[in-house]
């Protein structure tokens, strides 16, 4: 079975104050934004499905294996997490070496990981700085290697924690493609994220975590419709729609491009 | 601008300010040179690498007196010559909050409360009027239910708030800030620019670097763009952001511009486009003439 | 990492530096006055300042710690002193002289009587407040600093630390199991710990520079080291009974 069911899991760090409660949900194939106030409970969530942490109560399936049964090593070639920081993984000397450390770890061979790494540069639009030392890069681009160093493990499933932090307009752009042409090779990919337009344009699956539960769930235009709920959770619409809902359209608009599409036609 | 008998009412003069890291071979700042009045809001843009943490380094003395390297032209805050002065003394009157909360952290406190002190203790202030200003940022920053919490205990985005609390208690009369709300949620980066907002009415004059352009364009007075160390434009947000060259420098317009610029909604008499909403509803609801299609 | 317990107690009352003053004539009695009883009753004043500070509970594990270091003293103090000569008991050929275990259980006793005495000053102390009592005594605040920051550093680098193993066993690095997986998964670890601190120290430095911290005028504080009714007469009863035991060791 594909995908990551989470089955009416609870969490805790320290007894009494419940981090995550009965949370029920099941990721086929959409790609999904992970979206909710600092401290919502967002990160350990998806520190449970990479199975770094385990649920207190309930089960956790990642592609059918789960995540209680296996040590996190084990699901590695199951499902990749991109860290907020990419100072906390680099220790190699050159970017593709260090790129190719995850694949070698999961039983690549030297020239299998060497291609595959590669190509995740080629892919993030960094292979021209793969013989360089990761710390002579800036720290967005050491992101982008952080990423590469994923994507070279080839996993099925891969969460991103705040992938835009810092990031200037091309390098949400370039996520934004990376992470559309993951959905369409079949990568299931998930997002933690603040920024609500890149959410829009984005994702496919929208999320909105408060307090430790699940409040919304479904397609992003239908969650971003609910504007009273959104900013019940201190959340804010995308600025395309609040523009759609200024310009008094029904619709629920996710981006500018749409807007202009809509009103060019209408014109 | 303001001038009399030859004093100038500028609170930040920038001349021609040039610098190279040491060990590089590429301008950081490339012949920056613009003006700010007091309690102005200013805007600095431009894509990574631009130069953006580099001018809020020299604006506050760390460049040159922290870090070396090749330094040209002037930068006058408050009337002083940075380069003639020190980092301590510049520190008084011109605060500077960084991107990484985490490294803000004095690390030798075990309250936020204390945290909040801490540059407060250095310059010798009394300990009531420690109290007063200490509370008074809490305050600003509505961080006053984590006051006893140990700073590292926080999330970013609480700490980022932090941050920002313990160098406006200093109360500088210049506090520039550096994408100061990256770690924050939607509503939380909303508050820093109130707070922002409402320094500057109470006279603070504020440079900060920022993503956020719809944040930008509507709190800012004026906007500078940044491209390869080079000052691009220093103008209000409506003329930066109605450039049609923008894109070539790696920034984007607010979402509202970029569809008026699609649906040729203008602003006749000014030559511009609207940058936040409330400009596009105004428009729309024509109760400013000002405003019209064409 | 510090070990500060938050309680009421009349030794919390206590000011830091009257505490400190204790720790070391504590400490350092039973050396000057080598003997057993000297010892002995030393560590039961530690302890009952212990007791009565309520964190009498919190001394047992660090002593439990040092036992290793306590019976490894007195077991080889008791077969090999070279003074040895009254055999005491003997397990199989291994023979336990009296003159050993004596000295052995002297040791024993000054090591406990150590933790004591610095348990009474550590664990109902806070650091900061010893810092800022130092400070004031006229040690330089950047010293202070440095104290002060290593105690919140190191529990910090354990979190770092523990961040950085997850990111590496994200990568499919075993970092449990055998003796050989631990030392292949030292380097992942180490790399970035250390470039991380690196970073770390760099940019708190200039984030220190502008919030005044080598600012010239006389620094202030936000908290009053609460002072002590009886301090200075504690801190003379205390430097008054050091002197004493010194000239007793010398003279008589
Ligand atoms: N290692 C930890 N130990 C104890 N509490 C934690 C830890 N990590 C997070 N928390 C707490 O769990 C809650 C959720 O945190 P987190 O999952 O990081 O939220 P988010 O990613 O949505 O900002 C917060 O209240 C936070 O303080
Ligand atoms: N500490 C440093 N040493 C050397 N070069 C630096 C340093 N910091 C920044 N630079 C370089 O200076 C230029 C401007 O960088 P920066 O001011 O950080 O831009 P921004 O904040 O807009 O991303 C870049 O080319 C960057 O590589
Ligand atoms: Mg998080
Ligand atoms: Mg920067």
């Amino acid at each position: 079975m594909n995908g990551i069911k989470v089955e009416n899991i609870s969490f805790s760090y320290t007894e009494g104050q419940p981090v995550l409660s009965n949370i029920d949900v099941h990721f086929r194939q959409e790609s999904t934004a992970i979206i909710g106030q600092n401290g919502a409970g967002k990160t350990t969530f998806v520190k449970l499905l990479k199975g770094l942490l385990k649920p207190a109560t309930g089960n956790i399936y990642v592609n059918g294996m789960n995540t209680q049964e296996y040590t996190v090593a084990q699901l590695a070639k199951q499902i990749g997490l991109v860290f907020q920081n990419p100072n906390d993984q680099i220790f190699k000397h050159t970017v593709i070496e260090e790129v190719m450390f995850g694949p070698k770890n999961i039983g690549q061979s030297t020239e299998e990981a060497r291609q595959n790494s590669l190509l995740a540069l080629e892919k993030i639009g960094i292979v021209h700085e793969a013989d360089k030392n990761p710390y002579d890069l800036s720290l967005s681009d050491r992101k982008l290697v952080s990423i590469a160093s994923i994507l070279a493990m080839k996993p099925p499933i891969i969460i991103f924690d705040e992938p835009t932090m810092g990031q200037d307009y091309l390098g949400k752009e370039r996520l934004k493609k990376i992470m559309k042409d993951l959905r369409a090779e079949g990568v299931l990919v998930l997002s933690i994220i603040h920024d609500m337009d890149f959410v829009a344009e984005t994702f496919e699956r929208t999320i909105v975590m408060n307090q430790g539960k699940i409040v919304l769930d479904g397609p992003t235009r239908e969650v971003f419709s609910h504007e009273q709920l959104i900013r019940d959770v201190y959340l804010e619409l995308p600025h395309a729609t609040q523009l759609g809902k200024q310009l008094g359209l029904k619709q629920t608009f996710l981006t500018v491009d749409e807007l202009i599409n809509f009103n060019r036609k209408k014109q | 601008m303001l001038s009399c008998g030859g004093f100038s009412y500028e609170k930040i003069i920038v001349e021609n300010l040039k610098y190279k890291y040491p060990d590089t071979d590429q301008l950081a700042l490339n012949d920056v040179s613009f003006e700010v009045e007091e309690g102005e809001v200013i805007g600095i843009v431009g894509q990574n690498s631009a130069g953006k943490s580099s001018l809020c380094l020299a604006l506050t003395g760390l460049i040159p007196h922290f870090f070396n390297g090749a330094y040209g032209g002037k930068v006058l805050i408050d009337g002083i010559e940075v380069k003639t002065s020190t980092i301590t003394d510049l520190s008084q009157k011109a605060g500077l909050v960084f991107d990484n909360p985490f490294t803000q952290m004095t690390a030798s406190k075990y309250t936020v409360y204390d945290e909040i002190a801490f540059g407060l203790e250095n310059i010798g202030v009394s300990r009531e009027e420690m109290i007063e200003r200490v509370d008074w940022s809490l305050k600003m920053m509505g961080i006053e239910n984590i006051k006893d919490k140990n700073p590292f205990d926080l999330s970013g985005g609480q700490m980022q708030r932090v941050a920002i609390a313990s160098v406006i208690a200093m109360r500088p009369e210049i506090l520039v800030l550096d994408e100061p709300t990256s770690q924050l949620d939607p509503q939380a980066s909303e508050e820093v620019f109130r707070v922002i907002q409402q320094l500057s009415q109470e006279g603070i004059t504020i440079v900060i670097a920022e993503h956020k352009m719809e944040k930008l364009a509507s709190f800012t007075d004026r906007i500078l763009l940044l491209y390869e160390g080079k000052q691009i434009d220093f103008d209000t947000p409506q003329k930066v952001f109605s450039r049609d060259d923008l894109h070539d420098y790696g920034v984007v317009p607010p979402i509202f511009t970029t569809y008026c610029k699609a649906m040729g909604m203008k602003n006749k008499k000014t030559n511009t486009y609207p940058v936040t909403l409330a400009e596009v509803s105004s428009l729309l609801g024509g109760e400013n003439n000002e405003w019209n299609k064409s | 990492m510090t070990l500060y317990v938050k309680q009421d107690s009349l030794i919390h009352e206590i000011d830091p530096i009257t505490k400190v003053i204790y720790a070391f004539v504590a400490a350092l009695l039973p050396y000057i006055l080598p003997s057993h009883t000297v010892a002995l009753i030393v560590l039961v004043i530690s302890i009952m300042l212990l007791v009565v500070g309520k964190v009498f509970r919190k001394i047992i594990p660090l002593i439990g710690l040092s036992l290793f270091l306590i019976v490894s003293l007195v077991i080889i103090q008791g077969i090999f002193r070279p003074d040895n000569v009254t055999p005491l008991f003997h397990f199989g050929p291994i023979i336990f002289y009296k003159e050993g275990l004596s000295y052995g259980l002297l040791l024993m006793l000054r090591v406990i009587n150590l933790l004591c005495a610095f348990g009474v000053l550590i664990l109902t102390t806070k650091p900061d407040d010893l810092i800022q009592s130092f400070i004031q005594k006229g040690m330089s605040p950047r010293i202070g600093y440095v104290i002060g920051s290593v105690l919140q550093l190191i529990p910090q680098m354990s979190a770092t630390i523990a961040t950085i193993k997850d990111a590496q066993r994200s990568r499919g690095l075993e970092t449990e199991g055998s003796l050989l997986v631990r030392i292949k998964a030292f380097l992942p670890l180490i790399g970035p710990v250390i470039m991380n601190s690196l970073i770390s120290t760099r940019e708190r430095s200039i984030a220190l520079e502008v919030r005044g911290f080598n600012a010239k005028q006389k620094k202030t504080f936000l908290h009053e080291v609460h002072t002590y009714k009886y301090a200075k007469v504690i801190q003379a009863v205390l430097i008054l009974i050091f002197i004493f035991a010194i000239l007793w060791r010398i003279f008589l």
